[in-house]
């Protein structure tokens, strides 16, 4: 049981900041993961809560004491690789025990508690199996089971799914979120994906470019995006954002974008500085109502299916629930739900809180 | 048409490989026929190689002669198993010393050791000489296993730097985090996975060694001679007996052969492994 903590944590390789200025708290017992693209810098970074990597300055800290100088095995944190990286000329057995074997611990000891690990991980039958006689799916459960044994007061994850196919992969998914909550132990997951990340965490670390963007609950990263790049990063398909602004003339409050004014709450307060509108497909409604647009593009996904919809000057992306009948070309009218619209500040692409009037 | 090109190009690598295989075991078939006629029937001409002829006579003759092919034969045996040994215990070490330990100037190093290579044998053989028998190692095993590792070394460990190299990071990561000690990481985890390429590596050395004939006609007199010296003997200033000479050579080459035999799995392995990973 652990909580962990990252105080102003910089590293750079040569004059390169890979992470900068770092903060970020994590309780006993959560489940927090780091997401970004490629090269954002997560895996630097929990490479450095590891204790793979220095940090050039900054503290970690875990259980409140600082680990700096401590190898990964002092910090008592398991890894699991993106790789696995399993020890290939050992069977499944002696890969998860190797942590207590190097520990000296009774040959019976050790047996004991692989047998216990591999019974939860449903390994017990392959235990004399050697690696490259798995199914990816059982090296990653391998490489799991060396994480668990150890016990450890942090369990650190590097995009564990990546090399597993998609069914398997939803699959592990569920199967980590069960450890986590049987194990309750405190636990860093780094992954670019943004599905991985909503389904499992307690908090989201979004990073960008080496740094903090937002932390936050899945909920409040989805809905309430702190900047423009976190509301695009999250969401499948994207969030459609766009250039515009406030029309105050008259009674009603709208968004000009071009030639097309969307009606927006006339209970709202329209700020002072320019900013930009966002809407998720979700508050894309086609039907009678709106402005008129035609289909560009129909995706079915199975449960939803995807409409691209353009008009003179502009597109969007409307989620309709099941199959639609709608074919390129036709005509449609579009609306956004009011309660879904998203605004950035144009200069800063942060996200304003609009005030109630 | 395909099909045809298909079985013209199959032909023309089976040809050359078939001959690549005489051009390579042209030498050896010749030394073994040589080593089993009479003197008379090759010096005649044109050579005499009726196959009636053939005897074993030559080989009965090295064995008694007092040119000592047999005490070269475990001489040889010494000096090669003692180089191949060492050299893979500091070449290993010191190559995963440098190819992982982040150590200052590792690339200086590593250039350093290949820049001795850069010497022809003759350029220092004079003053090694020198040193050698002020110091008196001339004649031992010793001097030819120090002289053999220092050219052997900086060859295990540019191999060797190259597989280790070639081993995952995460694999030693992985051993970091479950508590082990760099060197513990080392004996359990990469060494164990580099079993081919050091077995290679030692085979190739000990090879080099066994072979070796310039420094050890220099540092060697009568106690230390080595196999390639008493058959290099066996050409006199006055005749050369080929059929013994060849019969001591292909004795001589039998512990080699037997050696790549044995470990072929491993050597191609282990070779192979270097290449497609590095």
């Amino acid at each position: 049981m652990a909580t962990l903590e990252l105080v102003n944590v910089i590293k750079k390789f040569g004059d390169f900041t890979v992470v900068n200025n770092f903060n970020l708290r994590v309780e006993d017992g959560e489940f927090v993961t780091l997401l970004g693209p490629s090269g954002c810098g997560k895996t630097t970074l929990l490479n450095a809560i590891a204790g793979l990597e220095d940090v050039t300055s900054g503290e970690i800290k875990i259980n409140g004491k600082t680990v700096n100088d401590l190898g990964p095995f002092e910090r008592d944190v398991a890894m699991v690789f993106q790789n696995y990286a399993l020890y290939p000329h050992m069977t499944v057995e002696e890969n998860i025990g190797f942590s207590l074997q190097l520990r000296k611990r009774s040959k019976n000891e050790i047996q004991e508690k692989v047998r216990k690990v591999a019974e939860m991980l449903e390994l017990d039958k392959l235990l004399h199996r050697l690696p490259r006689e798995l199914s990816g799916g059982q090296q990653q459960r391998v490489s799991i089971g060396r994480a668990v044994i150890r016990e450890p007061s942090i369990f650190l994850f590097d995009e564990p799914f990546s090399n597993l196919d998609a069914a398997l992969r939803v699959k592990t998914r569920g199967e980590i979120k069960e450890l986590h909550q049987r194990l309750g132990v405190t636990s860093v997951f780094v992954t670019h994906d943004q599905e991985e990340a909503l389904s499992l965490s307690d908090h989201i670390a979004v990073l960008r470019a080496g740094q903090l963007e937002q932390y936050g609950t899945p909920e409040d990263i989805y809905s309430k995006p702190a900047t423009k790049y976190v509301a695009r990063f999250i969401g499948n398909p994207q969030i459609d954002i766009f250039v515009g602004e406030f029309e105050t003339g008259g009674e009603k409050l709208s968004y000009r974008i071009g030639e097309l004014s969307i009606p927006v709450s006339s209970t709202i307060k329209p700020p002072r500085q320019a900013v930009d509108m966002g809407v998720r497909p979700e508050f894309v409604l086609l039907g009678e109502k709106g402005f008129p647009a035609s289909v560009r593009l129909v995706q079915p996904v199975g449960p939803f299916t995807y409409v691209t919809v353009e008009w003179q000057g502009g597109t969007v992306t409307a989620r309709v629930s099941g199959v639609s009948h709608l074919q390129p070309k036709e005509k449609v009218h579009v609306k956004f739900a009011e309660e879904g619209l998203l605004f950035f500040n144009r200069e800063n692409k942060k996200r304003i809180d609009i005030e109630e009037r | 048409m395909r099909a045809f090109k298909k079985t013209a190009t199959r032909l023309i690598i089976r040809m050359t490989l078939a001959a690549f295989t005489v051009l390579a075991l042209g030498p050896v078939i010749w030394a073994v026929v040589t080593s089993l006629l009479p003197l008379t029937a090759l010096t005649s001409r044109p050579p005499d190689l009726n196959p009636l002829n053939m005897t074993l006579e030559n080989y009965r003759l090295v064995f008694d002669s007092s040119r000592g092919l047999f005490s070269g034969l475990i001489n040889s045996f010494i000096i090669a198993f003692f180089t191949s040994a060492v050299g893979l215990v500091i070449g290993s070490t010191a190559a995963y010393a440098l190819a992982r330990l982040n150590l200052p100037g590792s690339n200086k190093i590593l250039m350093m050791i290949l820049a001795t290579q850069m010497f022809p044998g003759i350029v220092i053989a004079i003053p090694l000489f020198l040193v050698m028998s002020r110091i008196g190692l001339i004649d031992t095993h010793f001097a030819l296993i120090v002289v053999y590792l220092s050219f052997i070394l900086p060859i295990v460990i540019w191999i060797l730097k190259g597989f280790f190299e070639s081993v995952p990071l995460e694999l030693e990561r992985a051993a970091a985090v479950d508590g082990a000690t760099p060197f513990q990481t080392f004996r359990y985890i990469v060494l164990p996975i580099s079993l081919p390429p050091l077995f290679a590596t030692g085979v190739f050395a000990f090879i080099e060694a066994w072979n070796e004939f310039f420094f050890a006609i220099i540092l060697t007199r009568i106690h230390v001679k080595t196999a390639s010296i008493a058959i290099a003997e066996f050409s006199g200033q006055y005749q050369t007996l080929y059929g013994q000479m060849l019969a001591s050579a292909v004795l001589a080459s039998i512990p080699v052969v037997a050696l790549a035999i044995i470990f072929r799995k491993f050597i191609l392995e282990g070779f192979v492994e270097g290449a497609v990973k590095a």
